[in-house]
């Protein structure tokens, strides 16, 4: 799976989680605690992606992560494996 | 023998600026029951005579091993109040608990008061089992996902919240468990914060119990649950034919609130009194002591004698050792003169909701002034009470009481009296 794959599996998340973010245009840059996405959404976003990817990981191997192309980016380094 | 909860000994012992206690009065209802959502619905459904009762339909009701169906009634979905966001993480007993809260809060005009003077009591407790059930098995089948959401919202404590969180209420929130006396005791609990000045008005809830295949599979081994006879899709109440309580699920939010703190609305009635005690016993059996004792007590609170009393609703489950003893307490405790009727035979068994459910509707058969049908009684196990069977009765209800019995010896009586307005 390609990162832009990945990208898109975690936006596909997001919108799931917090319906109301259905209509924003997503960037790289954006963070979801700055879009009012709050910390156990955030964790269920996570464990969703990670599942919906196949990934079994700790989720504080992510918790670096500033925004969501990192996290994306991230997403997608463990699954090159 | 005082009761151990009244509303002349609260629960909460603030100095109370009553010298001497106004019962507080109900100034608004919401009700969800298998016959929808609303008080039009639940009283088209008490007097129309439709049957409920079916195969229970909703995920994780039937079990995954041979079994004959489990019969019941289900509410249909709730109404959108909530938005998809906040909707997709509460459960079906938080989500039916809101709706029904907001029929109950826009009759009483709650959104005039401060937040801060309104108070909550859910009664029920473990009552998301269903949903925790398949939340496990989805568990399972996903490797070990959870979501979580599920850490804070499988304590039912969580439906205080999102209630709360929904409508802006800032005073005490809290749960009460009493098995399927749960809803009656938030309604004492409710009326005794009112009364003591803790908060001006105060919500109780009798919350929908969701049970799953599990709790009910206990159940009717226990033998408390039937139909023992699976073609048989009916409860029977006080009938000989009894055999055991239907699951119905409903819930119920009653706005109580001092006389002079309400709104000025038309009021449904007054807690006149209420008791509930204990009888020193572990499980399902009733106590004819323990009923006929909070009969009793209940009327002492509200300096009424059983003579007084022109209706009764019953907790009649139709469990045979359930509605014998409820007879012999009516005897005992002078209780012979009133009119009795069955909701759980027209709506099921709520469990957790039941009690609640029934001082709705007690309250509004008062205001209609007609008692509904109590379907299938057609040979009552005590022909000389005054039962009201397979036809509406239309009856001037001045006092009521409503009784609701849980297993683990616990035993309520709430009266409910008309609000005679001078002038």
């Amino acid at each position: 799976m390609g990162p832009d794959a990945v990208f898109a599996a975690l936006l596909a998340q997001i919108r799931d989680v917090v319906p109301e973010l259905g209509g924003h245009a997503f960037t790289r840059a954006d963070s979801m605690a700055d879009l009012g996405v709050n910390s156990i959404e955030r964790s269920e976003v996570l464990l969703l992606t990670l599942d919906t990817l196949g990934l079994k990981a700790p989720p504080r191997e992510f918790h670096g992560a500033r925004n969501i192309g990192e996290l994306s980016d991230l997403l997608h380094a463990k699954l090159a494996g | 023998m005082a009761p151990a909860i009244s509303a002349n000994s609260p629960i909460f012992s603030m100095p109370s600026l009553l010298a001497k206690r106004t019962a507080p009065v109900v100034t608004g209802l919401g009700v969800a029951t298998g016959f929808g959502y609303g008080k039009d619905s639940l009283i088209e459904g008490l007097f129309g005579g439709r049957n409920l009762f079916g195969p229970l339909k909703r995920p994780g009701r039937q079990p995954p091993y041979p079994h004959a169906a489990f019969i019941g009634a289900e509410v249909p979905e709730p109404p959108d109040v909530l938005s998809k966001r906040v909707a997709r993480t509460a459960g079906l007993a938080g989500r039916v608990t809101v709706a029904v809260v907001q029929e109950a809060w826009t009759e009483a005009r709650l959104g005039e008061l401060d937040g801060k003077r309104i108070g909550l009591v859910v009664g029920g407790s473990n009552l998301q089992s269903r949903e925790l059930l398949l939340a496990q098995e989805d568990a399972r089948g996903r490797q070990g996902v959870v979501s979580p959401h599920l850490g804070y919202s499988f304590f039912d404590t969580d439906v205080c919240g999102l209630v709360a969180e929904t409508f802006g209420i800032r005073g005490v929130t809290y749960t009460v468990g009493g098995a399927s006396a749960s809803g009656a005791i938030a309604v004492m609990h409710a009326a005794s914060l009112v009364s003591s000045g803790e908060v001006d008005a105060c919500i109780a809830v009798g919350a929908l119990q969701d049970l799953s295949y599990f709790e009910l599979h206990a159940l009717q081994v226990m033998g408390a649950l039937g139909p023992r006879d699976p073609a048989m899709h009916s409860c029977r109440p006080f009938d000989r034919m009894h055999d055991g309580f239907l699951f119905g699920e409903s819930a119920a939010a009653l706005v109580i609130q001092r006389d002079e703190a309400s709104t000025g609305q038309e009021c449904y009635g007054r807690i006149a009194g209420y008791a509930h005690i204990a009888d020193g016993h572990r499980g399902p059996d009733p106590s004819l002591e323990g009923e006929v004792r909070a009969i009793r007590a209940a009327l002492a609170d509200a300096d009424l004698t059983p003579g007084a009393i022109d209706y009764i609703n019953a907790h009649g489950t139709g469990t045979p050792l359930g509605d014998d003893t409820e007879v012999a307490a009516y005897r005992e405790a002078g209780l012979t003169a009133a009119a009795i009727n069955a909701t759980k035979s027209i709506l099921g068994h709520g469990i957790a909701s039941a009690g609640a459910v029934e001082a709705a509707v007690t309250l509004l058969q008062m205001r209609l002034g007609r008692l509904h049908p109590t379907r299938h009684l057609n040979d009552p196990i005590d022909l000389d009470l005054r039962w009201v069977r397979d036809e509406p009765l239309g009856c001037h209800v001045r006092h009521a009481l409503s009784l609701s019995f849980g297993f683990g010896g616990i035993n309520t009586a709430l009266a409910l009296s008309a609000v005679e307005r001078e002038g």
